[in-house]
């Protein structure tokens, strides 16, 4: 069985800093992490290679301008890493991604499922997996905070309006992991150390492919333009409950309920 | 010259700092308060391949050199002390000497469960007239046909209660003392004749055992000697050198912690209508302490690499440990003056590391000797030998 992870990266967020009155973001120390809900997926990916077995691989969730997070995916314990590049791809959006990636799947052929995160870190985005479900024409499950394979079946522990349950679909399928449902492995020091330095078998997972060997060039066309980058509006401030335990509590509660219902 | 690190020691650094911050962290003063060694920490240090760092991939070590087992101990110095102190114990000198000077037989059958954390080592050396005067040693072995016996004991051997190897030093021949009369051995705990007499109840470093160890007709068959035999003391010795350099690396990460309490505490703690980051005498302090943080981290990496790269360092891996030690003791000092009254209670962990730092200046030769061995070197460089 194959499973495919879709992994992206995000600018660690404890490396910089924002600051509103300049108007700027101050990065003091330029390093990127896996989008944490794709780690939770890279995660539920190798559970189900240690429980039953499986090739793990683990493709970009966006054009990378280097191959770090997919080194950090095969110190984790993914078999392959393949990087997708081509000119026509850096201007990606999720749009021309979701159709690469589908190519991509179908060339490597025999994958079961696809996993990737729910929501990225950065912009919230949540519609990679569910577009990328619709261009193989596979069933999805969308935020799971649990994922097994039986009998040609994925069964995943979705949340909805504060309930949790199990549902199922059948192989191949394309699940979303939502953020924290899984506490990630940390890497193998001897698969980080071989993986970065280019060395073992470890390191001969990580492939390249031309993305125009995979799709026409029509398809490389985004739908998205970006037009201008600016801070989204200042959160609203906590409100403070004052009062007795009991008192406080309560408003706690009575603001919880208010919350959910919105 | 070149002062970046490689991509695979980027890595290992993120790897390990997030390590440190999600499984040390949040025991650290549980460790300190309840006098706790962190086994559960260690068993994943080496599932995770860390307790090998800085050994042959071949003996189930990670192959990151040294400068990987000195971004290990700094890491770990940041978060907690006895867990770095535990670390450096079992691979810093207790398992460096199998690595040093075992032959293939004995890596195989030591070294490799060592580097994989199965096992966890301790390095018998120091005896209680036998400090800082090393070579004062009595503890005795006798040949006895294929075995050697040992008679004697250890005392503040870190790891000493829990660990399965030992390596220890003991005298072969009298006569020869410590120039061609101590020999190595690679000792298991639990042969008959070891036992642990006590533990000692410390100051600080309290998260880790130290333990006086007694051998009574301890049976070590010879092929447990390490190295050569009446050549034990130049093997601990080279041992204590690496060991000097990651203790400074160790105290590093403890100075840096120091700094980003500092200037942490200075951005939030508001005096005459200002934050105290605004305040020049704070400045200043801040402005010291990152500058010697920043001297300490350029020496202990550039050690790191002469390690790696097969150059000598002896002399230079005694000022990593001597002003590593100094540099955590002010920073620590720094920011507890900059954290005031709130900084002295146990609500803030600078009275952990404050007491912790202390036996860095202590432990593995003594500060005083470590000037020793920088000052007879530079006279040695212009043909002077100092007498002791």
């Amino acid at each position: 069985m194959r499973i495919v992870v879709v992994v992206g990266r995000v600018l660690d967020p404890s490396g910089f800093v924002v600051n509103r009155r300049a108007g700027r973001v101050f990065v003091n120390r330029e390093e990127y992490i896996l989008h944490p809900a794709d780690r939770c997926a890279l995660e539920a990916a190798l559970r189900i290679k240690d429980a039953s077995g499986a090739e793990v691989v683990a493709l970009p969730r966006a054009p990378l301008p280097d191959d770090d997070v997919l080194r950090q995916a095969l110190s984790m314990g993914a078999d392959r890493a393949i990087d997708l590049y081509g000119d026509a791809l850096e201007a990606a959006d999720e749009a021309v991604m979701s159709r690469v990636l589908a190519a991509t799947v179908g060339r490597l052929g025999e994958t079961a499922l696809v996993l990737i995160g729910a929501q990225t870190l950065d912009t919230g985005f949540s519609q990679l997996g569910p577009r990328l479900a619709e261009a193989l024409g596979w069933p999805q499950l969308v935020g799971a905070w649990q994922v097994d394979v039986a009998e040609g079946r994925v069964q995943a522990v979705l949340q909805s309006q504060g309930r949790y349950g199990v549902n199922e679909a059948d192989l191949p399928a394309v699940v979303s992991v939502a953020s924290g449902a899984l506490e990630p492995r940390y890497p193998n020091g001897v698969r980080l150390i071989n993986v970065y330095r280019g060395e073992g078998e470890v390191a001969q997972g990580l492939e390249r492919w031309d993305v125009s060997s995979l799709v026409e060039a029509d398809v490389l066309e985004p739908l998205v333009e970006q037009r201008g980058l600016d801070f989204p509006p200042e959160r609203e401030r906590g409100a403070r409950a004052r009062g007795t335990p009991q008192e406080m509590a309560a408003a706690a509660a009575e603001a919880l309920r208010r919350h959910l219902r919105s | 010259m070149d002062f970046t690190f490689s991509p695979e020691h980027v890595a290992l650094r993120r790897m390990i700092r997030e390590f440190a911050e999600n499984e040390v962290a949040p025991i650290a003063a549980e460790l300190d308060r309840e006098h706790k060694v962190p086994y559960d920490v260690m068993r994943k240090l080496g599932e995770i391949g860390l307790l090998g760092v800085c050994f042959p991939q071949q003996y189930g070590g990670m192959g990151a050199g040294e400068t990987g087992y000195c971004i290990l101990m700094e890491e770990l110095g940041r978060i907690c002390t006895s867990t770095a102190t535990n670390v450096g114990a079992h691979i810093g000198i207790g398992a460096m000497v199998v690595h040093l000077d075992g032959t293939p037989e004995q890596k195989e059958k030591y070294l490799t469960p060592l580097a994989r954390g199965e096992k966890i080592a301790a390095f018998g050396l120091t005896e209680a007239n036998a400090g800082s005067d090393a070579a004062s040693i009595r503890t005795r072995a006798v040949r006895e046909g294929d075995s050697w016996i040992l008679d004697g004991g250890k005392v503040f051997i870190t790891n000493g209660g829990y660990a399965d190897v030992i390596t220890v030093m003991a005298v072969t021949d009298p006569a020869l003392g410590a120039r061609g009369g101590v020999t190595a051995f690679i000792v298991e705990s639990g042969w008959d004749g070891f036992s642990v007499a006590r533990e000692e109840d410390k100051m600080g470093i309290r998260g880790t055992s130290t333990a006086e160890l007694v051998f009574e007709e301890l049976r070590v068959p010879h092929e447990n000697v390490l190295g050569k035999v009446g050549e034990g003391f130049i093997s601990f010795m080279k041992s204590l050198d690496m060991g000097r350099l990651t203790l400074g690396a160790a105290c590093l990460g403890g100075a840096q912690a120091a700094l980003e309490w500092s200037v942490r505490w200075a951005k939030t703690r508001r005096q005459f209508g200002a934050e105290l980051a605004h305040k020049q005498s704070v400045q200043w302090m801040i402005a010291n302490l990152a500058t010697e943080v920043e001297a300490l981290r350029s020496l202990v990496y550039r050690v790191a690499w002469l390690v790696d790269t097969g150059e000598p360092f002896t002399q230079l891996a005694a000022m990593c440990k001597m002003y590593g030690s100094e540099v955590a003791s002010r920073a620590i000092d720094a920011a507890l003056q900059i954290h005031g009254g709130l900084g002295y209670t146990r609500d803030f962990p600078i009275d952990r590391a404050f007491r912790d730092a202390r036996i860095a200046e202590i432990f593995e030769g003594t500060n005083e000797i470590q000037r020793i061995v920088i000052a007879t070197n530079i006279f040695r460089e212009h043909g002077v030998r100092i007498r002791p």
